[in-house]
């Protein structure tokens, strides 16, 4: 958000500079201001009924005792105490936590690597990324399912091929404890592409006089890419860890169409849609209040970690 | 043993380019050719090719369950809430981008810093006004949820956009005694068409793929939308697998026709969607 922030405002400011000049913009203020709020009237609507309604009330009913039919009645931190007391809640905070680790390193990683392999131009780089795109544009769900049957001990596809190698190999991905996880880790850990976008849209952005300097001082590629390229990149990175990581807290599909929370595989949001289910606003909005504080923390570490309010050059 | 080096880091960047490839298609083409697969077939192993090409898992689909009524839903969930969100946040933008006012720098703001909210943590609160509307079970309702799922990168991208157009043309337009709205309609918004086009495909996909609320707030048959359909399958086809894999061949050819189509602009879309942070 910062990157785009800063030059905004200075085209703002040229800009009113050179508004004032013409006479025509200054005369009928009122008008001006009547269509500028009429334009902006549906955003606020939509924000108001769709963010800020929302969030208040998430907020204060985690404080309430609500089935959704009688009025909510205030409760303390009740729903919280006995948040903090459930297993689940504790299984899905770990779970969590090994998925967000699992993104920021593995499958930020990857990405990474992709497009530093990419800015070489090998043979058939521009097919891979295009390539590497499609299980981003097609249904999360449909993603979910399509793996579901590919780990299949029957009929799947890579217990066939491990049992090319190993004819006695068994294994019910998604309905063993361990395994579960882990499958479940594999249906998103190599879709990073835009993880790679992002990075290369900053590669492409280092003056070349950078790269030509450290070769004539005798700085290896390995070097160039390790002191120069990726602390250039940080930006990218940073931003490309907190999408992934939240896009771990909001993980949905891929729990609820495979194992749905069973062999330890639960999650925040599937424990939050079974609260409403059971009747618990209550209860669900204290999940979205963790969810939400979760967002918000990654955010500021990531930012503060990877420095992404200084500026690069 | 320089070009030892060489080759062995020639080998992995290959490697990685074929395994980027393959974890990226492979199980799609899998699920594709399963679907011209008899069930015994199947069951009969993976590597087995299917012995003939016909249609009629597809043609069993559509003919005994209603696909082409989940398909219209999930183009009508898909554009009518695109359209108007373009509409409703071009708007927006552009008066944040071109005009100075009261409050301007806070309703960007506003607008921008709903990203933050992650995206299953409002579930309740919509879900209840989605009910108070009596919109449950409507495409409607679906299609009022997701009006306002891609406000802050159209916000983004649009903003970024009217900025981009000189302010000398409106200037122009309006000593020629053009509107405000005029000045908008013929002067900005042809020269914002990239902008329009980016953030309209990244609507598009956003909703045509969208699972977690069309499962929550759509609950009958008339009305659901294809990704929701693929939780079907398995009581749909009772462990008839040509009929689930062909079903989930319909649910993901037309993303990736799509993708096909307008490559360009869906590679341009998602990169611009990085770029928020």
């Amino acid at each position: 958000m910062k990157r785009l922030k800063a030059p905004a405002l200075r085209t703002n400011g040229e800009t009113k500079k050179k508004r004032l000049k013409a006479p025509a913009l200054r005369t009928n203020k009122a008008q001006l201001y009547f269509w500028i709020y009429l334009f902006l009237l549906p955003c606020v609507f939509i924000f108001l009924a769709f963010y800020l309604m929302p969030i208040v009330t998430v907020v204060v009913t985690s404080f309430c005792q609500w089935d959704g039919f009688n009025a909510p009645k205030f409760d303390g931190l009740a729903n919280y105490t006995k948040m903090f007391q459930n297993k689940i809640f504790y299984q899905s905070l770990w779970n969590l936590l090994g998925w967000a680790f699992i993104a920021a390193t593995l499958h930020v990683g990857f990405g990474i690597l992709m497009a530093f392999i990419f800015r070489e131009k090998p043979k058939g780089w521009r097919f891979t990324q295009v390539v590497f795109m499609i299980p981003n544009v097609i249904s999360v769900a449909a993603w979910s399912m399509i793996y579901k049957y590919f780990f299949r001990n029957d009929i799947g596809m890579l217990n066939s091929i491990i049992r090319i190698f190993d004819p006695d190999f068994a294994c019910d991905w998604f309905f063993q404890k361990p395994e579960a996880f882990w499958a479940i880790t594999l249906t998103w850990l190599f879709y990073a592409v835009i993880v790679t976008l992002l990075v290369q849209g900053d590669l492409m952005a280092i003056p070349e006089q950078l790269h030509e300097a450290a070769t004539l001082d005798g700085a290896s590629k390995w070097q160039q890419i390790m002191r120069i390229d990726l602390p250039l990149c940080r930006n990218a990175i940073g931003t490309g860890v907190i999408c992934s990581i939240t896009a771990r807290i909001a993980m949905y599909e891929a729990i609820y169409l495979t194992t749905n929370g069973a062999g330890k595989t639960m999650n925040l949001p599937v424990m939050l849609v079974r609260a409403i289910q059971d009747g618990k606003y209550g209860v669900a909005n204290a999940y979205g209040v963790v969810m939400l504080v979760l967002g918000l923390l990654t955010l500021l570490i990531v930012n503060k970690l990877f420095r992404m309010d200084d500026p690069v050059y | 043993m320089k070009l030892v080096k060489k080759i062995s880091v020639k080998t992995i960047m290959y490697f990685l380019l074929i395994f980027t490839v393959v974890v990226s298609v492979f199980p799609i083409l899998w699920v594709i050719m399963s679907s011209f697969k008899t069930n015994g077939e199947i069951m009969s192993g993976p590597f087995v090719l299917p012995s003939q090409i016909n249609f009629d898992a597809y043609r069993y689909l559509f003919e005994n369950y209603d696909f082409l009524t989940y398909t219209l839903n999930s183009i009508y969930v898909s554009f009518v809430p695109t359209i108007l969100a373009l509409v409703i946040y071009t708007a927006a933008a552009y008066v944040i981008a071109k005009y100075k006012f009261p409050g301007k720098i806070l309703f960007y703001a506003l607008f921008t810093m709903t990203l933050l909210v992650p995206a299953h943590s409002r579930t309740q609160p919509i879900f209840s006004l989605i009910i108070d509307l009596d919109l449950y079970n409507t495409r409607e309702g679906l299609a009022l949820v997701y009006l306002s799922t891609g406000m802050a990168m159209s916000m983004f991208i649009l903003k970024a956009t009217f900025q981009a157009i000189p302010d000398e043309l409106s200037e122009a337009a309006t000593i020629d005694g053009a509107s405000f709205v005029q000045v908008f309609t013929r002067i900005n918004m042809p020269l914002a068409k990239n902008g329009l086009v980016s953030a309209g495909v990244l609507m598009l996909l956003a909703n045509w793929n969208e699972f977690y609320y069309a499962n929550l707030l759509v609950t009958s048959s008339q009305n659901r939308t294809l990704p929701v359909v693929t939780i079907l399958f398995n009581s749909m086809f009772s462990y008839n697998y040509t009929n689930t894999f062909a079903a989930l061949t319909v649910v993901v050819l037309p993303g990736i026709l799509f993708y096909a189509l307008a490559q360009k602009q869906v590679q341009n879309s998602i990169a611009a969607s990085g770029i928020k942070g």
